[in-house]
Formats: structure tokens, C-alpha cells, sequence
């Protein structure tokens, strides 16, 4: 007879109670796991996890109370699972997972790891970390009711990057600055806004009109005579916020005490002015109307509409002035106090920052003759929010301990992927569970020898956009080390600093890199080499840079097969409707495939809404038998379906 | 301070406010939930409800704790829980279910929800009967081993704010009311300069492209897809034409191709809706109707009167492509017919409630938006579960023929509580008794199945399964 601890075989009880673990995440899903770990019996724990505690996460990360807010999550979680369970060998680290210490060696120290994850970049790596150390990997996440499990396991299953995302889809750099059509616009030019104010420098931020907008094929001599005539000071001609801000001796508190009205007048007046001379962009839209800031405070209290939570009332323009003025007075102090050089970082979740993206938005939006959102709204598409629970993340962390058995146990075959769903689905299942599939052999990552082929144009892409958008963002790189295939071994990039940053600036043509040229992409930590060839064109598309060749398209193709399509993604903007909204989303079916468990953190941003389509087989547990196949996409709100939100 | 006690709120809910609304918080606010045994499976679920916030909670549990938190358990648990979070009242009975039972079945009546954990059968059916009788919703939990066990037991729970998935808007395009008819020619998109063009709500122009629809075609809307089709080409052709004849982009043009499938489904009312209206409760009116049954009635008594068989108009469009005026135009349109609707609806809630002699304070607004979505939901009593008279024998029969359903479960399950019954204990709690417990459930499991005439085979494997736990 076989011998049982609890309801688990002696054997396993041992692997189980000697084995090392490393949780990657201490947050809504990681603070569930650490409990079932240690009451399933699990020992030797490693936990890590950068973030610390905020009080939104308090409704569901149970090992944080109150007191807890601001300190380490990975910290306070061991010391409150020590608590209950005070034999357990917990060992915390508050750290990014990405940080060249956790290098192979580390994750070879583990029977087992597990992600608890909340963003792309930190999954891709741990992806990569787990597939040269050879170590299983047992992937998760949650939104909102929604939750997935799966199993990574090198040469056995598809790893995380097996079907390729798309990423993020970028709004134009002129719908932005010139002419927004949609709130989401306007709630990224605020967001760019605070940067270029209050935060960190980024010239791909700039939110001030776009002279070079080719739509608007401006003659600067014809509207020159106008854009003098609205003209109040000589801020009107700046080039840029930067500059401008610059021109004020880059004091923040000189610059908001000195200019303040002026200022405001600039963003919501004057150059709204200057938009309208740029003619050509107004032939066929509806033109902005510029903001008169005197009148705008002018305007009587407005009780808001909307009923409900203070969040979800809709201000008038004279109210969303007041709190921008209100905003910006707070944060001039908040910066103020941090002292000189000092930067703030936007987070929705500190009131003032927040305050200040839906006022700033909200003008916009009001300029632009758009219906207004209330600070709920937009903090959930300005914070990229995803809604999350106890209960689902309960759900998720105890299939992750029972997949986890499954893999001590050398029953690898018996793993699945698991979906939990909102509804119980046709065959009156809330938990589905699929077949794990083979992995793809041309994966760019986990096939023996990795290759890709990158459409670009030689003559504009710099070196330093190579490494930045195409190797770290794109392939998810941490620090590529190039080398040109031409023979020589010219060596383009260096993950050594001071070694080729005179390259940065260069374009790729300059080292007769052309079509066809082949790149090789060493990242050392991750132990991994991708074959980069390079397709030289001059005809991509407007604001892209490069394409992947064979990359997934950013729409799920038509499926007239019977093909099951899951999308995996880290936002959810329709579950991200509070309930009471009245939209409502008619076309697909309501099955999202989740992959977050939260929002992502401001220090690993990520994208959000991915709608890559990955193949698989819908099998049953128990008896393996195929089951109908459905198509699974993502639900999006009915009026921007063509657009997927990025923000961060 | 009331003001900042609400932004706290705010803040350490906001990720679930965006789950289930401010109604929803509101609705697990007021619930008070009493756990019956504070099991792990108990206090796990009782966690899952103080974190986002439920109004308060009492435990009832007469075990003792042993070790460090010697004392009784349901205090245990309860100084544990009440942690987690300040904003829930937690509460305890040190005593057991069935001596509550024996001494002050009213006690229970106070709940919003009773949550039972590992009860033994009789337990289990004593607390159903007098939880039915009295209305209150009860979950009955269980687990064992690795298999779980939920089975919610309600009389009656209705939903006004169902949340559906998929809610299509409710436009009346195929039947427009007098006043979005005399909106809807207020329009004339030929004469109108190209920006009011390209700014007209998607609404207008699938209405005004309707009418043309309607002159050839017998004034029958465009129905399957084929009709459909033409009729977004007719729409496609209303794109005014640049100078060199290619069309302009007119995103408002697109929207309205886009609506056309879900905006000219046909305005009826759904089966569920229609069911409701002709239950019981809405038919006979008394002074002991509550608000949702008194509710639906006026809805009911407006579409056989008023609203000649449409339900009253919700009052919401959806966000688009337009300007401002325009939009708020339209908006008002629809809501101040929903307000006239409202006001109709509510003479009738009146004259019912008069002749009744009874006042309730309801929000109609908000019943009237959701009335298209409006949900009962009934489940079986625990009594009708077991006797033998009403037990679903056909189903169970048929389940069982299915190799993926789980139903032998529930008879294990049954079983198992059919041998706890016998013996005061689980099978295999003492290593030494494996083999003779084996043989016990499969007593159980036979006597089970002969006296529900269950004609189904429960293989060994499962016994020896449940034996071993």
C-alpha cells in the first residue's frame, strides 16, 4: 500500500519538503502561492519581488496590512508567512529578477521556478533564465475573475515567447501632439506632459504642436503672419518643452513661479493658436477650440454628473481647470521638496500625479471637442489598470502548487495549461484544462539555433535604436553585446560600458551593415544568441522603425478554421469597465486570456494589451480526449478596436 | 473626515471598484456572512471576503484549539481574520452548529449569506430547512482531499444589475419613439458643410441611410447578413468624395458600418424579461412583494400599456464619433424619453403599491436601466436534493455515461458523509484501518446507490481513492 503525508505520496511529500523553490513576485498571486507553499509542505523557499506596498494592494495581498505600506513586498511577505509558519526557510530579496546577479548559477540552484508576475519584460527574462539553466517553469497570471496557469519545461513544452506578441502599438507622435481624435489621446499627451514638467527627459515625449506633422505639409512662411498675430510672448516659437523649460534656467520652481499663468495659457491656448495655423489639419476635421484660462476659472462650481463615487463624476471645464491649477501647485512643491536635480515619477496612484493627468487630459479632450472622462476612467487607461481579486488569485496560486506536484512528481505529461474562466463554458467547466504544446521550432528563443529577420531602413535606423527598440524591447534583451557577420567580427555594440558608445548615433549603413547583412545578438546573462538578418527597406509605414518578418499581425487573422486562438495578454480595457458602465461589448465571444496579475509597476514597464494568437489543443484532463475547438480573443471596447492601448 | 475615510476606500479598493462598481462594494458592504466551522477551507473563504471589504462576519465553531492559540477556534479565527482588515465587524459563537440549532434556529435568520464547511449530513439538512424557510441563501462547502465540493441552496435571488457580457445597446432604430423621429429630421446630411458631415453621430447616419433602405425595400429592416451587407455599402456610398472622386475619411461613417449588425437588431424583449413578468410574484401583488418583484411589475404593467410591448427606454448611447452639441443633442434625446418612461413606470409602482397600502423607497432609474437584464435565480431545496422521491435519478444516470462527467464525485461524496454518519468518523483517518474501511464505503457506496435505485457502477478504483484521505 502506498503511503500517504496528507493527501500526497510519501515520496512526494519528501521531494516536496526538500526541494528549493524560487517564487518570482511577491504580489497578488505570490502572496497566495507562499502560503499554499508552506502548507503544502514546501521548505526551502526563495522569494523575490522590487515593488513595495501600496495601499491598492492591500484588498487582496493578504500578507500586507496598513502598516506595511511603502516597505518591501518580499520582506514583508516571508516575515508574515513566518508568522504562521515559523519553520520555513524563506529567503527575501528586494531586487529586480532582471539584476545580472541572478545570473544561471543562480536558477540552476532550484528544483523549481515559479512566476508571479505582472509584466512582459520580467516574464521573457525569467523565460530565458529557466531555459539555459534547464530548470521548469511554472508561469501564471490573472485579470480581473479571469486566471492562467502553465508549465515551461526546455525541449518538452512551449516556452513563453513560443508565439510571438506583438507589441505594443504606439500612438503616432502627430496624433498626439497635433491632432487627437480618440481620449486616450489626450490622456497620453498628459501623461508626456508630466514627464516633460516634473520627470525624467524623453525626446520621444514631446507634447508641444508638431511642425514636421507631414499631414499638415506646412509652409512656415505662409502661417508665420498668423502665429504672430495670436501671439502673446515669444514662448509661442519654442521648439520644445524642453527648451523652453530650459530658457527658465531648468528651475522648476523658478519656472512655475515665474510663468505659472503663462504657462497654462501656452499648453490650452497658445498653442492650440498655432495648431490652428497649421490649416491643412482642420480642412477635414473638427478644429480645436483654444481655452480662454480666465473665463475657464471663471465658470461657477460644478456638482459634476454622474452619480456615485466622487471618482466617477464627470467635472466641467471650470472644474478640471481649478484641479489642474490645484495639481500643479502640489507637485511644484512636491518637487520643490525633493531638492535640486530632483525628478518626479507619474504613478497612478499618488492622488496629485493622478490629479493631474485627468485635468490635463480633460482640457485637451474638452479642446478637442471630445466627451469628457471622469478621473476613474482615466486613471484605468492612464495606469494601463487591470482589476484584480483575492479570489481569483487564490484560484491560480493553489493550480500553480498542484501543477508544480505534477512536475516533482516526473509527471510532466500530465501538466496542462489552465484556464479559469468568468463563466463555466459550454460543457459547464469553470476550470479548463488544455494540453501543453510541443515547442515551436522556429521560436526566436528556445529553438536550438535562433534567427530572425528584421525589415528596416540602413540609412535612418541608428545603433542605438537597435539595441533599444529592437533588442532590449522588442527581443527582450537585458544587455546585447552585437557583432557585424561581415567577416571581421566588427563589434557594433558592447553590453562594456564605455566600449561603443560612439556607435550610438550612427547609422547602421555607416558599418555597412545593408540587405542582408547578418547580425549577431549575444546576451550573456540570459545565455542566449539570436541571428539577426537584416532586410533593408525604404517603404515601412509611417512612425515604424522596423517589422519582424513573419512577426504576428497586430489583428487576429479572420478564422474561417476551426483553429482554437487564445490571446494572452496583460491588460484587459474591457474588464477594466467599472460595471456600472453601460458599455457594452457585443462582438466576440467572452473568453480573454489573461496574463497579469496586475498592473505593470512603473520600474518594468511593460505593454499592455497583446493580442498574438497562440494555437492549441483543447484536451480534457482526465480522458485526453480532443475537445471542440473555439476561437478565443480579447474583448475590447466597441469603439477603439483597432487601436491596442500601450502606455508606460 | 467622512470625505477622507471615502478616498481610503477608494484607494485600497480601486482595483476591484473596477470589477464590480461601486454597487457592487455597496452590496458587499452590507452583507453580513456567518461561517459555520472554521475550517481551512472556512477561513480561506471567509479571507476572500474581508479583503475587498464585506460588511461583517460571525463564526460559529465550538471546537477548542490546541498548541500556541489554545482557546476556542471561532475566536481564534476571528482575532486572525479581523487583521486582515479594519473596515469588517468580525464576530464569533463558540458553539456548535447543531446545539445553535437545537436552541435558536432564528439566530440564523439575520444573514445575508450562511457559508456551512465540512457539516455532516444531518447538520447540513437541519440548517437547509431552516434557512429555506426563512429566505436566506446558503453554501454548503466541502473538502476532501484533493476534491472540492460548492453547492449554493437559494429560493429566490434576484439580480437587477446582471452585468451581461454582451449587452447590445438599446437604440430603437426599428421603431424610433416621436421625439428621436423628429431628431432624426432634424438631419440633413447631403446639405450640410463636409465637418458637420463627418460629425454626425453614427446613429443619425445609420438612421437617415435607413429611411432610404426602407423606400425600396417595403419599409422591412435589412435582416440577414447578405441585406446587411448591402446596406453598409449603401452607407460606404454616403462618404462624401474628394475633388479626384476618392473618398474622405469619415470616421463617423466607419462607426456606423461598423454598428450596423448589433444597431438594427430587432427592439423585443428577451425570454429571461419575459419570463419574469410572468411569474407568480409579479402577477399577485401583496403587501409582502418586495421592491424587485413590485419593480418588475410596474415594467410589466408600462409594456402592455404604454409601451405597446417594448420595455422603457434605458437612456444611454454609447461614446462616438462627434461633436459635442451634436452628441449631448442626441444623448438628451434618449434620456428624457428614459426620465418620461421612468415617470410612467413609476405611476403604475404607485397605484400597486396604494392599493396594497405599502411605501418603498427604491432607486427606479437605476432598476429601469437594468430592466432589459433583469435575472431570477432559483436552486432546488436541500430536502428536494435527498429525498428519494424528488433526487435526480435520470440525470445522474446519464452523467455517469458521460467519461469526463464528475458526478461519481458526488456519489463518492455522498457516500463518504453516508459513512461518517455510520461511524462518527471519516474512512481512513487511522492508517491500521485502510483495508476495513475499503470495504465500508463500499457498503456505504451500494446502499447509496440501491436506495436512490441508481443502476450505475461507482468503480473500485474511487473507493480505494476516498479510503486513503
Amino acid at each position: 500500500m502506498v503511503q500517504l503525508v496528507g493527501p500526497l505520496s510519501k515520496e512526494l511529500a519528501d521531494s516536496v519538503s526538500s526541494c528549493k523553490i524560487l517564487v518570482v513576485g511577491a504580489g497578488g498571486i505570490g502572496c497566495e502561492l507562499l502560503k499554499n507553499l508552506v502548507l503544502t509542505g514546501f521548505k526551502n523557499i526563495e522569494v523575490i519581488d522590487l515593488d513595495t506596498i501600496d495601499v491598492s494592494n492591500l484588498n487582496r495581498q493578504f500578507l500586507f496590512q496598513k502598516k506595511h505600506v511603502g516597505k518591501s513586498k518580499a520582506q514583508v511577505a516571508k516575515e508574515s508567512v513566518l508568522r504562521f509558519c515559523p519553520s520555513a526557510n524563506i529567503t527575501a530579496y528586494h531586487d529586480s529578477i532582471m539584476n545580472p546577479d541572478y545570473n544561471v548559477e543562480f536558477f540552476r540552484s532550484f528544483q523549481l521556478v515559479m512566476n508571479a508576475l505582472d509584466n512582459r519584460a520580467a516574464r521573457n527574462h525569467v523565460n530565458r533564465m529557466c531555459l539555459a539553466a534547464d530548470i521548469p517553469l511554472i508561469e501564471s497570471g490573472t485579470a480581473g475573475y479571469l486566471g492562467q496557469v502553465t508549465v515551461i519545461k526546455k525541449g518538452v513544452t512551449e516556452c513563453y515567447e513560443c508565439q510571438p506578441k506583438p507589441t505594443q502599438k504606439t500612438f503616432p507622435g502627430c496624433t498626439i501632439r497635433n491632432t487627437p481624435s480618440e481620449p486616450i489621446h489626450c490622456i497620453v499627451w498628459a501623461k508626456y506632459l508630466f514627464n516633460q514638467l516634473f520627470g525624467e527627459e524623453d525626446a520621444d515625449q514631446e507634447v508641444s504642436p508638431d511642425t514636421a506633422d507631414p499631414e499638415a505639409a506646412w509652409n512656415p512662411e505662409d502661417t508665420a503672419a498668423r502665429a504672430t498675430a495670436s501671439d502673446q510672448d515669444g514662448d509661442i516659437k519654442r521648439v520644445s518643452t524642453k527648451d523652453w523649460a530650459r530658457s527658465t534656467g531648468y528651475d522648476p520652481v523658478k519656472l512655475f513661479n515665474k510663468v505659472s499663468s503663462g504657462f497654462i495659457l501656452c499648453l490650452f491656448k497658445d498653442d492650440i493658436m498655432y495648431l490652428l495655423t497649421m490649416d491643412k489639419l482642420w480642412k477635414k476635421r473638427k478644429a480645436p477650440v483654444p481655452l480662454d484660462w480666465a473665463e475657464m476659472l471663471q465658470l461657477g462650481e460644478d456638482p459634476g454628473c454622474g452619480t456615485g463615487l466622487k471618482d466617477q463624476q464627470v467635472l466641467n471645464v471650470g472644474g478640471y481647470s481649478r484641479l489642474f491649477q490645484h495639481s500643479v501647485e502640489t507637485l511644484r512643491s512636491q518637487l520643490a521638496d525633493k531638492g535640486d536635480g530632483a525628478e518626479l515619477v507619474w504613478d497612478k496612484d499618488d492622488p496629485p500625479a493622478m490629479d493631474f493627468v485627468t485635468a490635463a487630459a480633460n482640457l485637451r479632450m474638452h479642446i478637442f471637442s471630445m466627451n469628457m472622462k471622469s478621473r476613474f476612467d482615466v486613471k484605468s487607461m492612464a495606469g494601463n489598470i487591470i482589476p484584480a481579486i483575492a479570489t481569483t488569485n487564490a484560484v491560480i496560486a493553489g493550480l500553480i502548487v498542484l501543477e508544480a506536484l505534477k512536475v516533482l512528481n516526473s509527471d510532466i505529461q500530465q501538466c496542462r495549461t489552465i484556464f479559469l474562466n468568468k463563466q463555466p463554458n459550454p460543457r459547464k467547466k469553470l476550470l479548463v484544462p488544455c494540453a501543453l504544446d510541443r515547442p515551436n521550432p522556429n521560436c526566436y528563443v528556445c529553438a536550438s539555433k535562433p534567427e530572425v529577420t528584421v525589415k528596416l531602413n540602413v540609412h535612418k535606423t541608428i545603433v542605438q535604436a537597435l539595441q533599444d527598440k529592437i533588442l532590449k524591447e522588442k527581443f527582450g534583451m537585458v544587455a546585447p553585446d552585437v557583432q557585424i557577420e561581415d567577416g571581421k567580427g566588427t563589434i557594433l555594440i558592447s553590453s562594456e560600458e564605455g566600449e561603443t558608445e560612439a556607435n550610438n548615433g550612427k547609422m547602421l549603413s555607416d558599418f555597412g551593415i545593408r540587405n542582408g547583412s547578418r547580425l549577431q545578438a549575444d546576451d550573456f546573462l540570459q545565455d542566449y544568441t539570436l541571428l539577426v538578418n537584416v532586410l533593408h527597406s525604404e517603404e515601412l509605414p509611417k512612425d515604424v522603425e522596423f517589422e519582424v518578418v513573419g512577426d504576428a499581425p497586430d489583428k487576429a487573422p479572420p478564422s474561417k478554421a476551426p483553429e482554437e486562438e487564445k490571446s494572452i495578454t496583460n491588460g484587459n480595457k474591457d474588464s477594466a469597465q467599472p460595471s456600472t458602465s453601460s458599455k457594452a461589448v457585443v462582438e466576440e465571444d467572452d473568453l480573454l486570456i489573461v496574463d497579469s496579475d496586475e498592473e505593470p509597476s512603473s520600474s518594468t514597464a511593460d505593454v499592455s494589451t497583446e493580442t498574438s494568437s497562440l494555437k492549441r489543443k483543447h484536451q480534457d484532463a482526465e480522458t485526453g480526449e480532443a475537445a471542440s475547438k473555439r476561437k478565443r480573443l480579447d474583448q475590447q471596447s466597441a469603439d477603439d478596436d483597432d487601436d491596442i492601448i500601450a502606455l508606460d | 473626515n467622512m470625505s477622507e475615510q471615502k478616498t481610503n476606500k477608494e484607494q485600497r479598493y480601486d482595483r476591484q471598484l473596477r470589477l464590480w462598481g461601486d454597487h457592487g462594494q455597496e452590496a458587499l458592504e452590507n452583507a453580513h456572512t456567518c461561517l459555520l466551522n472554521a475550517s481551512a477551507t472556512g477561513t480561506e473563504i471567509l479571507k476572500n471576503l474581508i479583503l475587498p471589504g464585506i460588511g461583517a462576519f460571525t463564526i460559529v465553531d465550538g471546537h477548542k484549539v490546541t498548541g500556541e492559540d489554545v482557546g476556542n477556534k471561532a475566536q481564534a479565527a476571528t482575532e486572525f481574520l479581523q487583521e486582515l482588515n479594519s473596515d469588517v465587524s468580525g464576530n464569533f459563537v463558540e458553539e456548535s452548529p447543531d446545539k445553535l440549532l437545537d436552541n435558536d434556529p432564528e439566530f440564523f435568520h439575520r444573514f445575508s449569506l450562511v457559508i456551512g464547511v465540512q457539516l455532516p449530513e444531518s447538520t447540513c439538512q437541519r440548517l437547509g430547512a431552516v434557512l429555506w424557510s426563512a429566505g436566506v441563501p446558503f453554501l454548503v462547502c466541502r473538502t476532501y482531499g484533493l476534491v472540492g465540493y460548492m453547492r449554493l441552496v437559494v429560493k429566490e435571488h434576484t439580480v437587477v444589475e446582471s452585468h451581461p457580457d454582451n449587452a447590445l445597446e438599446d437604440l430603437r432604430l426599428d421603431q424610433p419613439f416621436t421625439e428621436l423621429r423628429n431628431h432624426i429630421s432634424s438631419y440633413h446630411l447631403d446639405s450640410m458643410d463636409k465637418k458637420d458631415h463627418s460629425h454626425t453621430p453614427w446613429i443619425i447616419v445609420i438612421a437617415k441611410y435607413l429611411e432610404k433602405w426602407y423606400n425600396e425595400h417595403n419599409c422591412q429592416l435589412p435582416k440577414n447578413y447578405k441585406e446587411k451587407e448591402v446596406f453598409r455599402q449603401l452607407i460606404r456610398d454616403g462618404i462624401r468624395k474628394n475633388e479626384n472622386g476618392a473618398p474622405e475619411e469619415e470616421e463617423n461613417f466607419d462607426e456606423a458600418i461598423k454598428n450596423v449588425n448589433t444597431a438594427l437588431n430587432p427592439t423585443k424583449i428577451s425570454s429571461t424579461v419575459d419570463d419574469i413578468f410572468n411569474c407568480v410574484q409579479c402577477e399577485n401583488i401583496t403587501s409582502q412583494t418586495s421592491a424587485f418583484w413590485m419593480m418588475a411589475r410596474g415594467v410589466r404593467d408600462f409594456v402592455q400599456n404604454e409601451g405597446n410591448g417594448s420595455l422603457p427606454v434605458r437612456g444611454t448611447i454609447p461614446d462616438m464619433i462627434a461633436d459635442s452639441d451634436k452628441f449631448i443633442n442626441l444623448q438628451n434625446v434618449y434620456r428624457e424619453k428614459a426620465l418620461q418612461d421612468a415617470a410612467v413606470v413609476s405611476k403604475h409602482i404607485q397605484s400597486h403599491l396604494q392599493a396594497v397600502g405599502k411605501v418603498i423607497n427604491t432607486n427606479k432609474i437605476q432598476f429601469l436601466h437594468c430592466a432589459a437584464f433583469l435575472r431570477v435565480v432559483r436552486c432546488r431545496s436541500l430536502a428536494e436534493e435527498y429525498s428519494t422521491d424528488t433526487f435526480q435519478k435520470d440525470t445522474i444516470t446519464s452523467c455517469m455515461d458521460s467519461p469526463d462527467s464528475e458526478m461519481v464525485l458526488y456519489l463518492m461524496l455522498r457516500s463518504v458523509d453516508r459513512f461518517y454518519q455510520q461511524h462518527s468518523r471519516y474512512p481512513g483517518v487511522y492508517n491500521y484501518q485502510v483495508e476495513e474501511d475499503i470495504s465500508k464505503l463500499k457498503l456505504c457506496v451500494n446502499s447509496l446507490l440501491q436506495e436512490h435505485g441508481l443502476s450505475v457502477n461507482v468503480k473500485d478504483d474511487y473507493v480505494h481513492e476516498y479510503s486513503l484521505i
